[in-house]
């Protein structure tokens, strides 16, 4: 197709939609409105299973095996990328030279990265009781690593990354997922059943298998995502591209 | 352990082996890993049988993590295992288990550092495709979905020394997230309307609200991403670019379920959620769908007749096959259903096994050119053996699986439309024709190597050869799978017992009643009378038809121009100024533009909402 055809085409769609779009919006209920279906019954499932924090209840309880799949997609999506991204047999590697960086920057570095983890793992190790969770918890502590990336350079950051550990992190914490549903089975209640004691309310060990669950999903996205950084980083700083092949034509 | 855990099994199981993979998969010789993703697999396929025996007499429901329905409402996830579900989730299964056993000996090394990255791909993509197929929500529907497309990019891609694979993923990539954007849009309206996620919950709540344009919208996002994983007019550009350039193995599974999954799809949403009284209507589903199905089918049948790249071919031949399954199970009838159902199971043996042998050809010769490849696997003569046979079945001859769904699906066409039957001949003819005509040109070297077909076109030259050592023999499990596939095409069709099966399966899925009732917590339904799924006269001329006016095109094709008589030349003269009118103009709007097809999807999306809304 013309430019011109193309970009017809995709307004007179988006001009349809728009307005059929606007047109339902009007069937949605009102802001402010009393009725909340499901919210009402996942609270009170929540207190139930003594979960403080009734998000992470619907994540990794109520609608765990949903959890279950999209950790599965960030697992996938790690191990996906990083075959993608793997050297190309015409690609060399080479080793990026040391920077000088000033002393300040090194100091904020220094001292922000620990406090930065402590954060990640206060942030995962709370999801049953406050906002945050495996998830949240998870990107804190993979990006607060890279602090060493920032605030140094690429050679230090390979230092406090031990990527092959990592990797297997990644795999087993996703498993551990799918194997703590299985403790339900064994326990001979039903996949994905709470099979741990409910504890005190409002406690750090409350709500059953979701802080187990949730630490698991924490280290699964920490390590994961190190790894994901890792193949586009190496992408970028170690490997010299050679001219980009020619296209093919198809039709 | 009940019949009932078996369903999150078939989830728990591919992913704990992917996991095992993935850790380990570095550390283990070859042997070991091509052990736990066999061993997976079959695992997964065990378990899947013993469901389909446990879901016999009704519908296996299990409320995950124990949150059964209080006073008719639940907070949890449910996963149902119906007989169609299970079937598909077998399918599945099977087609995992065939191409595993067919990677054994199919990638030389390899690469370093990744050694268990791709069979551990392979069993996420099983876990997304069971989970797709046994789940009883439309949220976690979602999910699974996304995860088997995340797996699907992925392994399109896989030969990254190539950049034709990357682009093919990136398209794919792109399209697709696109279109699960817009589902996940629909899915927040209905959750807005409703405050329910389940299928049943959703389709029971939509029942105390009119159709109106909400109702439409949603109905019509929540099925855009269903439509283009299934590569339903304008929605099917990305698939031919992406199954031309991925990997063999992951070729037959993308074709021969992935895409059927999202008819699969289609057909549930609407028949749970949507079909209901005061949804949308059965006559605007039925017209609207059998028309986007019949134009993809002939869309698809002459983009097939078209090409020279063979995983090309078979690509637009998947388009042209969906394009009748979408038509058959848009009928809405039993017999609709359970005509498609078998017309599934026998395209996936047949279509499988022919992107089983095009890899062979692929390993030996580095490329898949109909025309490069001219005459040259004349020393195969097994492999081309079994692409005929794969063509015959792909143009309906009986007994094949592939013959006796359609013969069933036309049969329940005819009473809906008279002239339907027509265009399921006309394209089992132009699809099964085009790769006859590959498998004269390419294995007996009939006719002449140079075709002067007009227009721009892809060459299947300078393909990536997948193994790098030409001279060896052909790896046995690279012909026994495809061999295989084709006899399990056949029983399809042979074996009385499978049509009887899937027609019941049918009669269920149609019970939307039975489902609502199954998925609360309540009593089981009643059940519908099971369809007639067997062979008729009827059917068997129809497919013999259709085998004959392919096995016409392919020697018309090959040996037309030499034809004595004036009248011959003449047709073939008026059949090329013909192409050059029509078939030049629908070739260049496949023109592997990324805007272009997103473009497409915007205006498909357009025309679905008009189209509908006119009819509610």
């Amino acid at each position: 197709m013309s430019r011109t055809a193309r970009v017809g085409l995709f307004l007179a769609a988006a001009a349809v939609f728009a307005v059929v779009f606007t047109l339902a919006c009007t069937g949605l209920p009102h802001f402010g409105a009393a009725s909340h279906p499901y919210g009402t019954r996942a609270v009170a499932a929540a207190l139930r299973h003594r979960t403080a924090n009734v998000i992470s209840s619907v994540n990794f309880d109520q609608r765990a095996f949903d959890t279950l799949g999209e950790e599965s997609i960030l697992f996938a999506s790690v191990l996906g990328a990083v075959a993608l991204l793997r050297p190309a047999r015409d690609e060399r590697e080479s080793s990026p030279l040391p920077l000088r960086v000033p002393p300040s920057t090194r100091l904020i570095g220094a001292i922000l990265l620990p406090l930065t983890l402590l954060t990640g793992v206060y942030i995962v190790a709370h999801g049953q009781l406050s906002p945050g969770g495996g998830f949240q918890g998870g990107v804190v502590l993979a990006t607060g690593l890279h602090l060493a990336y920032v605030a140094a350079d690429y050679r230090a950051l390979r230092r406090v990354r031990p990527l092959v550990v990592l990797e297997v992190a990644d795999a087993v914490a996703a498993g551990a997922f799918a194997l703590l549903g299985l403790a339900g089975l064994i326990a001979g209640s039903g996949y994905l059943r709470n099979v741990l004691p409910l504890g005190t309310f409002n406690q750090l060990s409350s709500g059953g298998l979701v802080p187990v669950i949730n630490a698991a999903v924490g280290l699964e996205v920490g390590s994961g995502l190190v790894v994901l950084l890792a193949g586009f980083l190496d992408q970028a700083v170690e490997i010299d591209t050679p001219p980009a092949a020619q296209d093919g034509d198809r039709a | 352990m009940t019949t009932a855990d078996l369903l999150p099994l078939a989830v728990a199981v591919p992913l704990l082996g992917a996991v095992l993979l993935a850790a380990a998969g570095n550390r283990l010789p070859r042997l070991a890993r091509d052990v736990i993703v066999t061993v997976a697999a079959a695992a997964v396929l065990a378990d899947l049988v013993a469901l389909w025996h446990g879901s016999a007499h009704g519908r296996v429901v299990n409320w995950l993590g124990g949150y059964r329905p209080r006073h008719g409402v639940s907070v949890g996830i449910v996963l149902v295992g119906d007989r169609t579900g299970v079937a598909v989730a077998l399918l599945a299964a099977l087609l995992v288990l065939a191409v595993v056993c067919y990677s054994w000996r199919y990638f030389a090394e390899p690469p370093a550092r990744h050694a268990g990255t791709f069979p551990a791909l392979i069993l996420l993509f099983e876990a997304g495709m069971c989970g797709f197929a046994l789940t009883g929500d439309l949220f976690d529907a979602f999910v699974f979905f996304e995860l088997m497309g995340t797996v699907a990019y992925a392994l399109t891609g896989y030969h990254i020394e190539d950049p034709r694979p990357l682009q093919g993923a990136l398209t794919f990539g792109v399209v697709n997230s696109l279109a699960a954007y817009a589902t996940l849009l629909g899915i927040g309206l209905l959750y807005a309307r409703t405050g329910e996620l389940g299928f049943a919950s959703i389709g029971a709540a939509l029942e105390g609200h009119r159709a109106d344009a909400l109702l439409v919208t949603a109905f019509v996002l929540v099925l855009t991403g269903l439509l283009v994983k299934a590569a339903v007019v304008p929605f099917h550009f990305w698939l031919p670019d992406a199954h031309s350039v991925a990997p063999t193995p992951v070729c037959m599974l993308l074709s021969g379920v992935m895409v059927e999954l999202g008819v699969y799809g289609v057909a549930r949403v609407y028949t749970v959620v949507f079909a209901g009284p005061h949804g949308i209507p059965h006559g605007a589903f039925r017209d609207t769908f059998v028309g986007f199905g019949v134009l993809t089918a002939l869309t698809g049948a002459v983009m097939c007749w078209q090409q020279r790249h063979l995983k090309r071919m078979l690509a637009f031949s998947t388009i042209a096959h969906v394009g009748l399954f979408l038509t058959g199970v848009a009928l809405l009838t039993p017999q609709g259903l359970a005509g498609t159902a078998l017309y599934v199971a026998g395209h996936a043996g047949a279509k499988a096994a022919l992107f089983g042998v095009t890899g062979v050809l692929l390993d030996r010769y580095g490329s898949v050119d109909e025309d490069t490849l001219h005459g040259r696997a004349r020393e195969l003569p097994l492999a081309g053996v079994l692409f005929t046979l794969g063509g015959l079945a792909l143009a309906g001859l009986p007994p094949f699986g592939l013959g006796l769904g359609k013969a069933v699906a036309e049969h329940a066409a005819a009473a809906d439309l008279r002239w339907l039957p027509a265009v399921f001949v006309a394209v089992s003819a132009a699809t099964g024709g085009a790769v006859l005509r590959a498998a004269l040109h390419v294995f007996a070297g009939a006719g002449t190597a140079d075709h002067h077909r007009p227009g721009p076109q892809a060459t299947g030259d300078a393909e990536e050869p997948e193994i790098r050592e030409a001279s060896r023999r052909v790896p046995a499990p690279m012909l026994v799978v495809p061999a295989v596939l084709l006899a399990g095409s056949l029983a399809v069709g042979v074996l009385p017992a499978v049509a009887h099966a899937l027609a019941g399966a049918a009669a269920s899925f149609t019970d939307r009643a039975g489902y609502l009732s199954a998925a609360a917590d309540g009593p089981a339904g009643r059940t519908n009378p099971v369809p007639q799924a067997g062979w008729t006269t009827e059917g068997v001329l129809l497919g013999c038809l259709s085998a004959l006016l392919a096995v016409a095109c392919a020697a018309g094709s090959v040996w037309g121009a030499k034809v004595p008589w004036p009248a011959g030349r003449r047709a073939a003269l008026t059949v090329r100024t013909a192409s050059r009118r029509v078939i030049l103009p629908l070739r260049r709007l496949h023109s592997g533009h990324l805007g272009d097809y997103v473009s497409w999807l915007a205006g498909g999306i357009a025309v679905l909402l008009l189209v509908l809304l006119a009819q509610v």
